[in-house]
């Protein structure tokens, strides 16, 4: 029993630092219309700042500030958010597939960074992290991922409930205007490239933030950890759950999560000895086809967006009550 | 729900459920965990090797007279997926045992963060990232930590001796550009460098590219007259292909990434005359041919890719120690390694009758000398094997031999290089 709490504790742990990053991606995708095909380089960004920050010192390589673990996380978040002020300044020109592909191409960059200068992130071998926050107080290991499950738990609420006074807010509407038709809200005086970069950078942050959290649970980071699998999956979670909709980001991590690692589990328990071999390619099919499922069941995700469309200026048009007016 | 949906809902249904779990043949049964790549086309007969060490070890008898089941999950090489998998299999299957994984990328998270934590023994066949002799000196592991591939450190040494012996003064480093190979580009340019060979060029061979002309061309201009190659066989073959047609050097030393069929066939053997080979594995022991021969009756084929009978040595070491071991757990396992790998005991080869020999030692208390596919197998104090090393070459039926250095030679020209 205790050991599955135990493992249904880290896949919460998990799940939850993927859904941050699923959040961070909906402000940016989902709210703005922005496509970020490289959200696996603001992650990795947090995740490596944050290491470094925070990390003990490493013979011949930079890093070993020690400093306390949530300021090292913030300096994780804020150096996601400026390489996402850079690379927003550089595509502000660029929409839709242009974008993905710059994004696309600037997380490969962040990868091929990592894995060869070794002198900033330690190269292909990684950067071994730090005993994780008072994790010297709480040795059982059961104890301490329900502690560190809290963490996490705590940090996405509050990503959460920013988020969503954030795009009940009028700059939340402006964000979906812009999504809607940039040329319609620049007539209305606003400014799309500023809001973007600004939406950009934000979600960003947020991503940085679950790279932090994920080195920290995992006491370790390489650019094995970077590969662009990690914006595929992303991606998918969000489109599954129902992109626009911060509850919809959630679950859709649950649920393509949950798939990913279950149909593993699920192969190696009932798959034949002889057919074991062959489980791993089983299983990305089986995530193909449940993807796929998925969405033809449901098209616009899980919990699709509420368009939440200003309910009063649109009161007098409907057509019951534009009879009883006359 | 649209009709369509509904059948592919039932397909999907279906898929999960058909292939029901086998009948046990035994009443009681033993778990072991593996989490290794077999998504990739290199890791799955790594991990069909990890299966025929548990099928052997089930007809002579399995541990403690139970059947012992493997239950192996796929890494996708990606650090998330084998973290998860290794924690399911402990926390959910319960295993005392994890075999794997292959990149240090995913074996060093799962030590960090699953197996020491939960203290549950890890033996990997394939990582060879001198990282983990960093994480064991400092007390990290707690004994938990094993593999049977020889640190890159003992692979770099006889690949500088290899080079020395055959008086190649200008030498062109190619590395795959991953944690192994960066590892062991720069230690193999360390100890060329100490024997007084120039390192003319050391450069990063990243995978999945359609061409490395430009690196190939840079590393010509440097005029080396042998090159070494550290590199897998897909992009070794590109590279090797390459370097030849613009004219380079046909005076090669590859590592053990190199030693397969597919290299051989895809670049020919006609350009590899001089290309010779260093492996920690297959030394010119009974063992090793005994494990060549049970291989081949098994899968009809050489053990030819890398890390095979380091796979096969990993899975037979931990059920053994899982048999030497009172307790089944990862500590007590871990510590019974010793019992399993004790150079004064009886020798064992991994055969059925061995197997059944080693069990009977075993529960007498008597501590065995395991011999396997790697030779008679010691581990040092951070869970790493010093292995006799071996120069191989291409030939018609694959490989052949081309000298042997015992474990006492290797020991013996690394303490050279590091005074």
């Amino acid at each position: 029993m205790i050991g599955i709490i135990s493992y249904l504790t880290f896949f919460l742990t998990i799940t939850a630092v993927l859904a941050i990053a699923v959040l961070g991606l909906n402000l940016q995708w989902g709210n703005t219309g922005i496509f970020n095909g490289g959200v696996v380089a603001f992650f990795g960004t947090g995740a490596y700042v944050m290491v470094i920050l925070a990390g003990p010192e490493r013979a011949g390589e930079f890093g070993g500030f020690g400093l306390a673990w949530p300021l090292a996380m913030i300096g994780g978040a804020l150096g996601a958010g400026i390489l996402a002020f850079i690379v927003g300044l550089a595509t502000t020109r660029l929409r839709h597939d242009y974008l993905a592909i710059a994004t696309f191409g600037i997380a490969v960059a962040v990868e091929v960074f990592a894995r060869n200068a070794t002198f900033w992130t330690g190269g292909a071998k990684g950067i071994r992290g730090f005993e994780r926050p008072l994790e010297a107080f709480i040795s059982n290991p059961f104890v301490y991922g329900l502690f560190y499950l809290t963490i996490v738990l705590a940090v996405i609420l509050l990503v959460y409930l920013a988020l969503e006074r954030l795009v009940r807010s009028p700059f939340g509407r402006l964000l979906r205007a812009i999504r809607e038709d940039e040329t319609a809200a620049r007539s209305l005086g606003k400014y799309p490239a500023r809001v973007r970069l600004q939406a950009f950078v934000l979600g960003a942050i947020i991503m940085g933030l679950a790279g932090g959290l994920y080195a920290t649970f995992y006491a370790f980071i390489s650019p094995q950890d970077l590969a662009p699998i990690l914006t595929f999956q992303i991606w998918a979670m969000l489109i599954v759950g129902g992109a626009g909709n911060n509850r919809g980001a959630i679950a859709g991590t649950f649920v393509v999560w949950g798939c990913w690692v279950a149909s593993g589990w699920a192969l190696s328990s009932f798959a034949p000895a002889d057919v074991q071999i062959y489980a791993g390619t089983l299983q990305y099919i089986l995530i193909g086809l449940l993807i796929v499922g998925m969405l033809l069941a449901k098209p616009r995700g899980l919990l699709p967006e509420k368009l939440a469309v200003s309910t009063h200026s649109f009161e007098p048009v409907t057509p019951a009550k534009a009879t009883q007016a006359s | 729900m649209s009709m369509k949906t509904t059948t592919l809902w039932g397909a999907l249904a279906l898929g999960v459920c058909l292939p029901a779990a086998p009948a046990l043949a035994q009443d009681c049964t033993v778990k072991i965990g593996a989490v290794l790549p077999t998504t990739v086309d290199w890791g799955r007969p790594i991990a069909a090797t990890a299966q025929f060490a548990v099928d052997l070890f089930n007809e002579a008898g399995g541990v403690k007279g139970c059947k012992v089941e493997m239950s192996l999950r796929d890494s996708q090489v990606d650090p998330k997926i084998g973290v998860d998998a290794a924690k399911a299999l402990v926390d959910l299957e319960k295993v005392p045992v994890l075999l794997g994984a292959v990149s240090s990328g995913v074996s060093m998270p799962i030590l960090t963060s699953v197996t020491v934590p939960s203290k549950v023994m890890q033996m990997s066949c394939c990582s060879s990232s001198t990282a983990f002799t960093g994480v064991a000196e400092e007390g990290k592991t707690d004994g938990l930590w094993f593999r049977t591939f020889a640190t890159t450190r003992n692979q770099s040494a006889v690949a500088a001796l290899l080079t020395q012996e055959r008086g190649y003064k200008k030498v062109a480093i190619f590395y795959k550009n991953d944690d192994w190979g960066q590892d062991i580009g720069k230690l193999v340019q360390a100890d060329l460098e100490k024997l007084g060979i120039e390192v003319t060029s050391s450069t990063a061979i990243t995978d999945g590219q359609s061409s490395y002309r430009s690196e190939v061309t840079e590393a010509l201009k440097t005029q080396p007259d042998a090159i070494y190659m550290a590199l897998y066989p897909s992009e070794g073959t590109l590279v090797t292909r390459e370097w030849i047609s613009l004219g380079g050097t046909q005076n090669m030393v590859v590592a053990n990434a190199l030693k397969s069929d597919e290299y051989r066939d895809n670049v020919g053997l006609k350009y590899l005359g001089n290309l010779v080979g260093h492996d920690s594995a297959q030394p010119r022991t009974a063992s090793a041919e005994d494990f060549v021969a049970l291989y081949k009756a098994k899968f009809n084929a050489e053990p030819n890719g890398p890390g095979l009978p380091n796979s096969f040595d990993a899975a037979m070491i931990a059920l053994l120690a899982m048999q030497a071991s009172a307790e089944s757990t990862g500590p007590a396992i871990a510590a019974s390694v010793g019992r399993v790998t004790d150079p004064a005991g009886e020798a064992i080869f991994p055969n059925k009758e061995g197997l059944e020999k080693a069990i009977k030692l075993l529960d007498e208390g008597k501590n065995i000398s395991y011999q396997g596919g790697t030779g008679p197998v010691t581990f040092d104090k951070n869970g790493d094997v010093s292995a006799p090393a071996v120069a191989w070459a291409f030939d018609e039926s694959g490989t052949r031999e081309v000298k042997y250095f015992t474990l006492d030679e290797v020991n013996a020209f690394i303490a050279t290089l590091e005074k």
